[in-house]
């Protein structure tokens, strides 16, 4: 249906003119699966629209094709179309290099999941258009779960719940240790979001800019002190590198540790990875802090940015393809090739349909998770400039902890030098 | 004796006692030494080459058994990643900037040596400052520069021009140029020899060696570009091989480990060529002396 | 000046003053290409840079405001820059030290006369051609706590499993060491053609008076090896500096965290985190500005230094 109204209106567009626009897509993904992928739906919509070549490339990891975009829309040399990830959001709106796709023409943004559309939708605009979307799920491993006398089919799903199962596992000796993750600020994201707490002031940053954080709050006490239970009863594991995402996967998939938090993105690796060491996965929902409510997880991922310094012909033709792109099927097919979340209710209607569900089981706790989301600004995720910084500021307090430093001390460190980081970068709008 | 030693010790490259002198008894500690510490120093690479023939989920795996996937992988990388187009680009950058290197440091130690002007002090200060300046630090400068003002974005010349003067090359060949006795200079100059022809006739005829080993470090260090490369060429088609392999790394926690091993393999052959074909000039190049 | 060839204590001071041929234009015409390169792809930049330093910046933002040394005295105060700073310099002395020993006493071995040693010599210096980042990759599989193959053979052996990259001084050491392994090739490469160049008598001379292999190597040789070892320490100092970066940044980030910092943040990992990742222009380009003159002051030491113990001529 996109794809007729495209042709219509790069009809209407070059129906006078002769030269053909060009969009350029930047992107992180280095891979040849997904950079392949791209690459073919590029060409299945320079192909139907003669008019529009949109030329994908690869601009490294999502920080390096940030800041190329920013020091070539400087030259006004800008690719009209950019794959920024979340966490750069408030970075890339404040940069000023790019507009809200709701600005350049009317879409119906309905047929979104809410706690995606959510993220990107600051002040009612939304400004760039979901894409590669994903949340944190917890992966056992089934095989070692019974030998400890533990029930695969109810994994823990709180902090308690996962503590215990620890005290089984050190007791069967199985020479694995319980739990392992990469420690990245994401996760405390979640977690705080699933207690119902923003993580920033002033509406999760959504109301006005940040300007402290609310890592003295009783949420974001028990997220550390869960943190300094494992490390005391030697439940916990990871490479010792901060946001080592392979390194943690590699971990769990060797069988040296029973359960493991990560991406929903990772399930079909993990699952293969998991086959080929001899082992069964098993998904389960994010555990969390024991006496809340389950409110949802936030969305990670990334989304489609458009420049604001491109012509208007290239900013259409931009929303085009990032519209194609995302249309429901080839959402459908993303999910499949890759295991990122459909953006789009009627993929997962269409996913369903095909049975999709019954062929994968895993990924359904991913969906209901994702879905069952409640809305809230503490669901929509927080937003600051310097949420790069602030992230890691929190994983280093975390591992702080991890160290054998106490929660108070450590807490009260982290929150000092986050607030800190949010007040210098606001500094640069005084 | 000393005497004829001195004709012939210089360049042979075996010095050290006991020759001769009864003490080959400890020799096999030397050899056990030097095999252990290559087994240390090669650990990493043997590792490498292992994981580069096993399958992507037993490269992360703590086996050590070679598999038989390494044209897999390769092929992978070569055609999937465009290594291929990588590794040709990376190499017109590594030759342009080596032989670059080599013609400018020679001019410019020409000028240091065999003429005396005024501020030579400061004109050899600023080369040799130079080397304190990575391009890491002065890289948002040097964009705007390079795509603005220069309007050579996505050209070649964008990572080629701006590293073509070298400080270590004009010191290695001052260096040598010095070493190399004064009376040639001058019987060349009463035969009416200019400084060019001088340099082309006489000095880079003596001077292979440390053309050579040169040559070596230079192309190492351009085939090493990663950071510059990636920044300021947008069109993939000129993009180098660091970028390419990185690319490979960082995708996101789907890293094709198997894939990346091979690559690595793989992009460390162009300069194990230079280096082999130049080990000799490696060698002696920074050693020279007025002794040849 | 730098003489990175160890060869006969012979002045050189006639041949610094020689002045061969003659015109002032000329020399300029062949320092030309080489200045100007410098001029608009180094020191132009680097103005811009200093100028940087002096305002608050943003380069995604794209804001400046000018601070005068503000950005200084927060880097000088900030406890966590200091401790960056002090780890930076335990890094180098570590690394140019045991390194320019070890490539010394590997080159030393394998140029005596024995079976093989040219196989010794190619097997020695060839992972020169491996760039810093694939090292890293490589020692960040090895050293895995968990997989890792290093952990492999301890926990087997002796039951042990070192925790290389979570714990502070472990991390800090591994890093070292992968730097100085790294820095190796380089290094014997130098120090061989250095040893292969020793003049024979002087050395035959030594044995001839019966002087022990320790004794030719510590009274002899290592003396006339002073000029290559000083011109090393040097390079090795900008490479501990600047290109432990790739390194650093594959295997640990910079991590663990410890005291304000972390415990393998070094000076340029610091700078890239700014400038780079956090994107704080201004306190980036006030970081560069110290480097370079910290490392001015370095190569002034190395003259003022060298001069005094070493004949480099001039």
């Amino acid at each position: 249906m996109v794809n007729v109204k495209t042709i219509l209106l790069t009809l209407a567009l070059t129906g006078t003119a002769t030269a053909q626009t060009t969009v350029e897509f930047w992107h992180s993904f280095g891979d040849a699966k997904r950079t392949g992928w791209i690459q073919a739906r590029a060409d299945e919509f320079n192909k139907a629209n003669p008019g529009i070549k949109v030329v994908p490339s690869y601009k490294g990891s999502y920080n390096d094709s940030l800041q190329a975009t920013i020091l070539a829309a400087r030259q006004n040399k800008a690719p009209a179309l950019v794959q920024i990830f979340e966490v750069g959001s408030q970075l890339a709106l404040d940069s000023g290099a790019f507009q809200p796709v709701s600005g350049i023409k009317a879409v119906d943004f309905s047929d979104y999941i809410k706690p995606v559309i959510n993220y990107y939708t600051i002040g009612g605009k939304v400004n760039s258009l979901p894409f590669n979307s994903s949340s944190p799920v917890l992966y056992f491993n089934q095989e070692l779960m019974k030998k400890a006398g533990l029930n695969p089919k109810t994994p823990p799903t709180t902090y308690s719940g996962l503590l215990k199962a620890c005290q089984k596992i050190e007791a069967a000796k199985l020479g694995a240790t319980c739990f392992g993750m990469s420690l990245n600020g994401w996760f405390v994201e979640q977690w705080m979001a699933q207690q119902g707490a923003s993580l920033l002031n002033n509406g999760n940053g959504r109301q006005g800019r940040a300007t402290a954080t609310n890592l003295d709050s009783a949420a974001a006490k028990n997220i550390f002190s869960f943190f300094k239970t494992l490390q005391a009863n030697k439940a916990f594991t990871y490479t010792g590198k901060l946001e080592d995402w392979d390194g943690s996967d590699a971990i769990f998939t060797n069988q040296k540790t029973v359960f493991h938090i990560t991406s929903t993105a990772d399930i079909g690796n993990i699952r293969d990875a998991a086959k080929t060491s001899g082992f069964t996965v098993g998904v389960g929902v994010l555990p969390i802090a024991d006496g809340t409510k389950r409110n949802g997880v936030v969305i990670g991922g990334a989304s489609l940015w458009v420049s604001k310094s491109v012509s208007k012909a290239q900013a259409e033709g931009a929303l085009d393809f990032a519209l194609y792109m995302t249309n429901t099927k080839n959402m459908a097919d993303w999910h499949k090739l890759t295991g990122y979340y459909p953006v789009r209710q009627s993929s997962i209607e269409l996913l369903r349909k095909q049975g999709w569900f019954t062929q994968s089981p895993l990924q359904l706790v991913a969906f209901n998770q994702l879905t069952k989301t409640v809305p809230s600004p503490a669901t929509a995720g927080g937003l600051n400039g310097a949420a790069i910084q602030t992230r890691k500021i929190i994983e280093e307090g975390i591992q702080k902890v991890l160290a054998g430093q106490s929660v108070d001390a450590a807490m009260q460190e982290t929150k000092a030098r986050a607030d800190a980081a949010l007040n210098e970068y606001n500094a640069n709008f005084k | 004796m000393a005497r004829e030693l001195r004709g012939g010790a210089v360049g042979v490259g075996q010095v050290g006692a006991g020759r001769g002198r009864g003490r080959h008894g400890r020799v096999w500690v030397t050899h056990l030494a030097l095999i252990v510490a290559i087994l240390i120093i090669s650990a990493p690479l043997l590792f490498a080459l292992i994981k580069s023939t096993q399958i992507s989920s037993d490269v992360l795996s703590p086996k050590l058994l070679p598999g038989g996937a390494f044209f897999d992988n390769l092929s992978g990388v070569w055609v999937d990643a465009k290594l291929g187009r990588y590794m040709f680009n990376s190499t017109v950058l590594a030759v342009s900037v080596t032989v670059g290197k080599t013609i400018l440091s020679l001019l410019a130690a020409l000028a240091f040596v065999y003429f005396r002007f005024p501020l030579k002090g400061l004109a050899f200060t600023l080369v040799l400052l130079s080397l304190m300046l990575p391009t890491e630090v002065l890289i948002i400068a040097l964009f705007d520069l390079v795509s603005q003002d220069l309007k050579w974005a996505d050209t070649y010349a964008a990572i080629i021009v701006p590293f073509l003067a070298s400080a270590t090359g004009t010191f290695l060949f001052r260096q040598h140029f010095m070493n190399i006795p004064t009376s040639l200079a001058d019987a060349a100059r009463i035969d009416g020899c200019g400084p060019l022809l001088y340099l082309t006739r006489i000095l880079i005829p003596m001077s292979w060696n440390t053309i050579g080993a040169l040559a070596v470090i230079q192309f190492v260090y351009a085939w090493d570009q990663y950071i510059w490369p990636l920044v300021i060429l947008q069109n993939d088609d000129k993009q180098v091989v660091q970028v390419g392999l990185r690319r490979l790394i960082e995708v996101g926690g789907q890293t094709d480990w198997g894939a990346v091993m091979a690559g690595a393999i793989v992009t460390m052959i162009p300069p194990l060529i230079v280096f082999t074909a130049l080990q000799k000039q490696f060698s002696r190049g920074f050693a020279l002396t007025e002794d040849k | 000046m730098l003489k990175p060839a160890a060869t006969r204590a012979q002045p050189t001071t006639e041949a610094e003053e020689r002045a061969v041929f003659r015109g002032v234009a000329l020399p300029w015409a062949f320092l030309l290409p080489s200045l100007l390169i410098l001029a608009v792809f180094v020191y132009l930049p680097a103005l811009q840079t200093l100028r940087l330093a002096a305002y608050r910046a943003n380069v995604i933002l794209g804001t400046e405001r000018f601070v005068g040394l503000a950005n200084f005295t927060e880097l000088l105060l900030s406890p966590a820059y200091r401790q960056v700073a002090l780890q930076t310099l335990v890094f180098t002395v570590l690394t140019v030290s045991l390194g320019l020993l070890s490539a010394l006493g590997l080159a030393w071995l394998a140029s005596r006369p024995i079976r093989g040693a040219n196989t010794y010599r190619l097997l020695l210096i060839y992972p020169y051609a491996l760039s810093p980042a694939i090292a890293g990759t490589l020692w960040l599989f090895l050293f895995n706590p968990e997989i890792g193959v290093v952990n492999q053979i301890l926990g087997s052996l002796f039951d042990v499993r070192p925790r290389w990259l979570d714990t502070p001084s472990l991390a800090f050491g591994l890093v070292t060491l992968a730097a100085i392994w790294k820095g190796l090739a380089y290094n014997i490469v130098f120090y061989l053609a250095s040893i292969q160049n020793l003049p024979g008598d002087v050395m035959e001379a030594a044995e001839i008076d019966g002087a022990s292999g320790a004794q030719v190597f510590w009274r002899v040789a290592f003396p006339l090896l002073t000029p290559i070892t000083f011109f090393l320490v040097f390079t090795n100092i900008i490479a501990a500096l600047f290109d432990s970066f790739a390194l650093t940044d594959i295997l640990t980030k910079g991590g663990p965290y410890t005291g304000n910092a972390g415990a393998t943040t070094f000076l340029v990992y610091q700078l890239y985190q700014d400038g780079f990742v956090n994107f704080k222009t201004g306190a980036a380009a006030a970081q560069a500005a110290l480097m370079l003159a910290l490392v001015a002051f370095i190569t002034w030491m190395q003259f003022r230094v060298g001069e005094r113990q070493v004949h480099y001529g001039a």
